[in-house]
């Protein structure tokens, strides 16, 4: 079992470097150039003094080396700068994270909540009003883009009702910590409802795939009542896949709170990402995007550990 | 030869499947008796409705298939239990289900549960029925174990399925069916997914139970050799009906129904010629959303006349307790009840 962490855990290394390569190579490709931003404009027509420069910044060596200093600094925990602001990327994002896991949070919890609940209780009253329900809550939740379901709740709950404000995130002058949570519920849910509908309808699919095993059949010849049944039988075995669905949507509730995040102007990583992208600050781009791989691959990790934790058949083998 | 009590007493029993918009008949009327210390085969071809019976008795048909007739009569101690009355998983159908009536299944590999140890899948069993401390509990699975042959017990119940062979998995099947001890085994085809070898063992086990014990016992199989071995009695089913029903030696000695005949003949003796060829039955069976009037095996029957097509066919006593549902043998005593 502890091998099979270690194993796991170890496999993160290597896929981290090649994925840095990727993206490091990928950006020396595209037409940004970084000294447009560094040098002004008349600078530009006198080339020697660029040159100059680039031999300053070691722009002129091979990628390989530079590859291996950007690499360098990273490991040390030096992120780069942006080259808009020159301000410290390791700090941007120190800054900014909190507020985003803090909205990717309440959504996972909501979409957790509902998605498996109401899943499972599509699929144990198959058929009846109920699945009906859950079904279109399904496809709707699916069909429908997260920013305009945003939209939706803004006019409805802050501009109807006037129950909730529209957005923005209280950062100072709050007393308690529930002071801001008015300010998250809106943008949690907006984040949540695809969450909600992809894990409602894996949850649904899986229960009623294991409703058909032998095994649930054993169970009901014991004579048990079928709430131990559906819970201890099915519910245990239909969980396994399910939370691989939603471990392995985790960097995408952070990579989609890019546009959520906008929409209520919410100040998490989304703004960094939008920012970066739209004024090619590419050293924010780098690390923005790492940022994501890395979290992808700690959610693939979470996958293997629960999977091990819930299935015996893999805890034991090495 | 004395014959053991009647435990179970199936009467007439009619059971319906909707599939699509279809409401399909699978089970036309099926009449039986299970005894102690006896075993009653159920043979037929796939399809013939054998597996349902067994299910429509433990009430669990899948959602879309229900009793539409009949009655199930489960005799315990003097009380008479009618099953058929019963909410499939109500309490007192639960009480019944594992407690007085053990289940084993087709496929030992997909009838455990893979997640749970299986000593804790036999002892969910004992304590639903049951009250005992987790400590009796466990001596009595160990029991359980040693006596089926399972070896180091202690240690095994602490494994989980996929550790077990195929056969120790089906040893482990009836731990689950037998811990409660009840009066009736039904087995589905215990042995279709074993190796011969363990299936020769498989079926000991559950002739000695058998024996041993003065347990009933309900074997479905299409395994004529099995049946010649280890049934008293044996019951033929074809399209939803038992076509002929019999102490094992006359339906052996004796096979009457047409449908009977053709199914022996089509099992491979090892001392017919080589160049002899095994025998098949003409055409397939057919669907049951086919609507046949008359007998349901005439298309393929070699002795059809007329009558095959007319009407009900009655069930007829051609010597005492061989039963056969055919009109070659009007002639004798007609069991309108059948």
């Amino acid at each position: 079992m502890l091998y099979y962490f270690i194993r796991k855990l170890l496999a993160i290394i290597p896929m981290l470097l090649l994925i840095s390569l990727i993206v490091f190579v990928a950006i020396q490709f595209s037409p940004i150039d970084p000294i447009n931003y560094l040098a002004s404009p008349d600078m530009t027509a006198n080339s020697p003094n660029l040159q100059a420069l680039r031999q300053l910044l070691g722009l002129n060596d091979p990628i390989y080396i530079r590859y291996i200093r950007w690499l360098g600094n990273v490991l040390h925990g030096d992120f780069g700068y942006s080259i808009v602001d020159g301000s410290s990327i390791s700090k941007l994002i120190a800054m900014k994270l909190p507020a985003t896991f803090e909205i990717s949070l309440a959504a996972l919890i909501i979409s957790t909540i509902f998605g498996i609940g109401i899943g499972i209780l599509s699929a144990i009253k198959q058929n009846t009003i109920i699945d009906y329900l859950g079904r279109i809550i399904g496809v709707i939740g699916i069909s429908i883009p997260q920013f305009f379901f945003g939209i939706i709740l803004i006019q409805f709950f802050s501009i109807k009702l006037g129950w909730l404000p529209v957005g923005g995130r209280i950062e100072l002058g709050y007393r308690t910590w529930w002071d801001h949570v008015p300010n998250m519920i809106l943008p949690s849910l907006a984040l949540g409802v695809s969450m909600t509908a992809a894990l409602l309808r894996y949850a649904r699919n899986s229960m009623l795939d294991v409703m058909t095993k032998d095994y649930i059949k054993t169970a009901r010849s014991k004579g048990i009542p079928e709430w131990k049944v559906y819970i201890k039988h099915a519910f245990r075995n239909a969980l396994g896949p399910t939370l691989v669905i939603l471990a392995f949507r985790l960097p995408i509730l952070i990579g989609g709170s890019v546009m959520i995040e906008a929409v209520f102007s919410w100040p998490g990583i989304g703004a960094i990402i939008l920012q970066g992208v739209s004024s090619s600050d590419y050293p924010v781009i780098m690390m923005t995007t790492m940022m994501i791989a890395t979290a992808m691959l700690i959610a693939s990790f979470l996958v293997d550990l629960i999977m091990a934790l819930l299935d015996p058949r893999i805890r034991f083998d090495r | 030869m004395g014959r053991g009590e009647i435990i179970l007493d199936v009467r007439n029993l009619r059971t319906h499947f909707r599939v699509g918009s279809d409401d399909l008949s699978i089970l036309r009327g099926v009449s039986f008796t299970a005894r102690q210390g006896e075993t009653l085969a159920i043979v037929g071809e796939s399809g013939c409705g054998k597996s349902v019976t067994v299910h429509s008795v433990m009430r669990l048909l899948p959602k879309n298939g229900r009793l539409t007739g009949g009655q199930i009569l489960f005799h315990d101690n003097g009380r008479t239990f009618e099953l058929h009355k019963l909410e499939p998983f109500g309490k007192e159908m639960r009480s019944i289900r594992g407690r007085k009536i053990g289940m084993i299944f087709q496929d030992p590999m997909a009838s455990l549960n893979p997640v749970y140890k299986v000593g804790d899948q036999v002892a969910e069993n004992l304590l639903q029925h049951f009250k005992l401390t987790k400590h009796e509990a466990q001596r009595r699975i160990v029991e359980m174990f040693a006596s089926l042959g399972i070896p180091e017990p202690e240690r095994r119940i602490l494994d989980y399925p996929h550790q077990f062979s195929g056969g120790m998995k089906q040893r482990v099947m009836i731990a689950i069916a037998m811990i409660c001890n009840p009066d009736l085994l039904i087995a589905d085809e215990p042995t279709t997914a074993l190796d011969v070898t363990i299936q020769a063992q498989i079926m000991e086990l559950m002739g000695k139970l058998k024996k041993e014990q003065n347990k009933a016992v309900i074997l479905i199989t299409h395994n004529m050799g099995l049946v010649a071995e280890t049934a008293d009695e044996v019951a033929v089913m074809y399209m939803g009906r038992i076509v002929e029903r019999g102490l094992v030696e006359r339906i052996f000695h004796n096979p009457s129904h047409p449908y009977t005949r053709a199914l022996l003949r089509s099992v491979p003796v090892l001392d017919h010629g080589k160049t002899e060829r095994l025998e098949t039955i003409r055409g397939a069976t057919p669907s049951p959303a086919e609507c046949v009037t008359g007998c349901e095996f005439a298309n393929r029957c070699d002795f059809m006349t007329p009558k095959c097509r007319s009407g009900i066919i009655s069930a007829y006593e051609i010597e005492n307790g061989h039963l056969v549902r055919c009109v070659l043998f009007e002639g004798a005593k007609e069991l309108p009840n059948e």
